[in-house]
């Protein structure tokens, strides 16, 4: 981690109009590094990302990708993949197809594109599909190739705009298989993405961004050790729906429900010892707890803190 | 639920202010455009573009010289000869020609009618019109023609007279109605070398030539505002390249399709019309190349300036209909009212139309086609600029 970065951000703002989107914003991208990029809706990421692919230029503050600035220079761009959120690949060619008419369209030919289309198929592991039509493909498989066409031109920095929208678990772990498999050939990855879990388990580091500005950045477990400590999250599945003194008693016990689900769920520094004494205590009281977990705080309760400290500043 | 969709639509409609715009203004132009354009062509305002010329020079034929040159009804323009006159015709630059070879009066078709077979219905309305210039403003002329035709028939009634009137009108039973409608007043001369429906076959090949080739083409470009919308246009811009090379693709690839759409539509007419096309292969092939470069570019240009399909699609539908319609695709220009004639030289129909019956029709060289080359590989090259420059917008 000690290589020059790829991507440096310094200081970057932009507007639309009055209204201000990016305020300020540093970032800086390794070779080999995956960093996800997390937010609300209306944080500035997308805003972020298109002025980094050079689509929009910055009204305060610079962007430099391999040195370059990618809104002015072609050769900063060549240096970048994007995977875009939709499948943006022509569903009536086969993804071999698609992988030549992209690795084509970035400048990619003869014996150099032969090869190239052969290890995107290997990397994102969809060899076994090559001569199927993209629209005949599952899900999963639509996202691989997704990625399989902007690594065509051996990009050294590759962003992904929600990689994972609409798979299932095991589509995303294989997802997830292909994004360590570019990182581990020395590309690096940013990921934007509202999928918290993925960014733990994927990401070297994570970003958060808040209407506009970084407010938190490093490496998912230091963050959550940072901000929890020895505390351990407690889950709670009810099996019944708790009545209106079960709820005070839930409250009371410091559990919160999540969104409208029967997870209550509190974050306690007793781990195991205090899940033992709260299962005792919710069947006295008749509440029948299905299931009670213990685990590590993981980014969504993070994610959730820092919603907190934002709204409270 | 009815209501709910119902509000949907509206609100999308509404919201879309191109496609908004277009909807609601574009019929109206589109209905007085095509008001224009077939009333003009078969009502009673059509102005035939006439070459005359007085080889009799008579105190009559300068009265009718003077007639038809003043006749509203008509465009008419007096030219030195009779080889103009047939020339003009030739090139397409007047709808038929008029010779007065001899005085108007006399017997023996004085009044020569050229006509160009790809203008069969240009004759028979010239016929009409210089008949009712005569009868305005010469009629003792038209008198005396009735009378020389009509005494030797049934003068005096002797029983002489009354059997050559008899053969008069038993040869008048028998001829057939273009013969009986000629009167003895017009003789008619198609334009030499001229080969018998071959005109007018040349004449739509051209202008369903163009009319397809601009209607594939908007299809085709169609597919760049798909490209945006799925994400294939992000993923492209990132890169170093940018928009130009799918632009440059999608141009060429149009290119080649009109291309062989004009094979195909020229091939059947050289087989089923003897349509001469491989005679003029060369010719053909440039200005059909320059009629695909046209179609091609336009339609770029129109889908790169449009933001969403719904707005292509309508502008599209009205440009290929609009454009079809003045320019000659629809009904032959000569049948429109004059002003519309002169806005049709704005449409690549009519340049692309012109320049096929030069070549296929009037066995015209590069000296007669060269402008209409010009004005349809500019229109084409304006149009891939344009789409360049729409393209650039798209970040």
């Amino acid at each position: 981690m000690t290589e020059r970065p790829i991507l440096n951000v310094w200081r970057a703002e932009h507007a639309y109009g009055t209204r201000k989107v990016l305020r300020g914003i540093d970032l800086a991208l390794r070779p080999g590094e995956i960093y996800a990029l997390l937010g609300p809706n209306g944080a500035g990421k997308s805003t972020l990302v298109g002025a980094i692919c050079g689509r929009l230029k910055l009204s305060g503050g610079e962007i430099a990708i391999n040195g370059e600035n990618p809104f002015t220079t072609a050769s900063a761009r060549a240096s970048l993949g994007l995977v875009p959120q939709e499948i943006a690949l022509y569903g009536h060619l086969t993804v071999r197809e698609n992988l030549e008419t992209f690795g084509q369209l970035a400048g990619v030919k003869g014996r150099a594109l032969r090869e190239a289309v052969q290890r995107s198929l290997h990397l994102t592991r969809t060899i076994d599909r090559e001569h199927v039509p993209v629209k005949h493909l599952s899900g999963g498989y639509k996202r691989r190739v997704n990625i399989g066409a902007a690594i065509m031109h051996r990009p050294t920095l590759l962003i992904l705009d929600e990689p994972t929208v609409g798979v299932d678990q095991d589509a995303r772990e294989a997802l997830d298989a292909v994004i360590r498999n570019l990182r581990d050939t020395g590309v690096a990855v940013l990921i934007v993405t509202h999928d918290l879990e993925q960014a733990g388990g994927l990401a070297d580091r994570v970003g958060f961004l808040r209407e506009g500005r970084k407010i938190m950045e490093g490496a998912p477990r230091a963050l959550i050790e940072q901000a929890f400590g020895e505390e351990m999250e407690i889950m709670v599945h009810l099996t019944l729906e708790p009545d209106s003194a079960g709820e005070i008693l839930m409250a009371g016990e410091g559990l919160e429900r999540v969104g409208r689900t029967s997870v209550w769920t509190k974050l306690d520094p007793g781990g195991y010892a205090t899940a033992g004494r709260l299962d005792k205590r919710l069947r006295k009281a008749g509440l029948d707890p299905r299931e009670i977990r213990v685990r590590q705080p993981s980014l969504q309760n993070l994610f959730a803190l820092v919603a907190d400290w934002s709204r409270a500043a | 639920m009815t209501l709910a969709m119902f509000r949907v639509m509206a609100l999308e409609l509404w919201r879309d202010r191109g496609a908004l715009v277009m909807t609601f203004l574009l019929p109206p132009l589109v209905f007085l455009i095509f008001s224009a354009v077939f009333s003009g062509a078969t009502g009673e305002d059509i102005q035939l573009k006439l070459a005359v010329a007085d080889q009799a020079r008579t105190v009559d034929s300068r009265r009718l010289m003077a007639a038809v040159v003043a006749d509203g009804d008509l465009r008419a323009e007096e030219v030195a000869s009779d080889e103009e006159v047939r020339r003009l015709v030739r090139a397409g630059r007047a709808d038929a020609g008029l010779i007065l070879r001899a005085d108007p009066g006399s017997q023996g078709g004085p009044v020569l009618i050229v006509s160009d077979p790809s203008r069969a219905v240009a004759a028979p309305l010239t016929m009409a019109r210089v008949q009712q210039a005569m009868g305005r403003a010469m009629p003792d002329v038209l008198l005396a023609r009735t009378l020389a035709e009509t005494a030797p028939a049934f003068g005096g009634l002797t029983p002489v007279q009354q059997a050559i009137a008899g053969r008069t009108l038993q040869g008048l039973a028998k001829a057939s109605p273009a013969e009986a409608a000629d009167s003895g007043l017009f003789q008619r001369e198609d334009i030499s070398g001229a080969r018998k429906g071959g005109g007018t076959i040349a004449y739509y090949a051209g202008a369903v030539t163009i009319l397809f080739a601009l209607f594939s083409a908007m299809h085709g470009a169609l597919s760049l505002i798909e490209e945006r919308r799925s994400g294939v246009a992000d993923r492209i811009l990132a890169g170093a390249a940018g928009m130009g090379p799918v632009i440059n693709g999608k141009f060429l690839f149009l290119l080649g399709q009109s291309l062989l759409q004009a094979t195909a539509i020229f091939f059947t007419a050289q087989i089923v019309y003897q349509v001469p096309v491989l005679a003029h292969l060369p010719m053909w092939l440039v200005t059909t190349l320059l009629v695909s470069a046209c179609a091609a570019g336009l339609a770029m240009a129109i889908v790169t300036f449009c933001k969403t399909r719904d707005q292509a699609q309508m502008l599209s539908t009205f440009v290929i209909l609009i454009l079809a319609a003045v320019g000659g695709s629809m009904v032959p220009r000569f049948l429109m009212p004059p002003w519309l004639q002169t806005l049709g030289w704005g449409t690549p129909h009519a340049w692309a139309i012109e320049a096929y019956q030069a070549i296929l029709w009037r066995d015209g060289g590069i000296g007669s086609v060269y402008m209409a080359w010009l004005v349809l590989g500019g229109i084409g090259a304006a149009g891939l600029f344009l789409a360049h420059f729409a393209a650039r917008r798209i970040r």
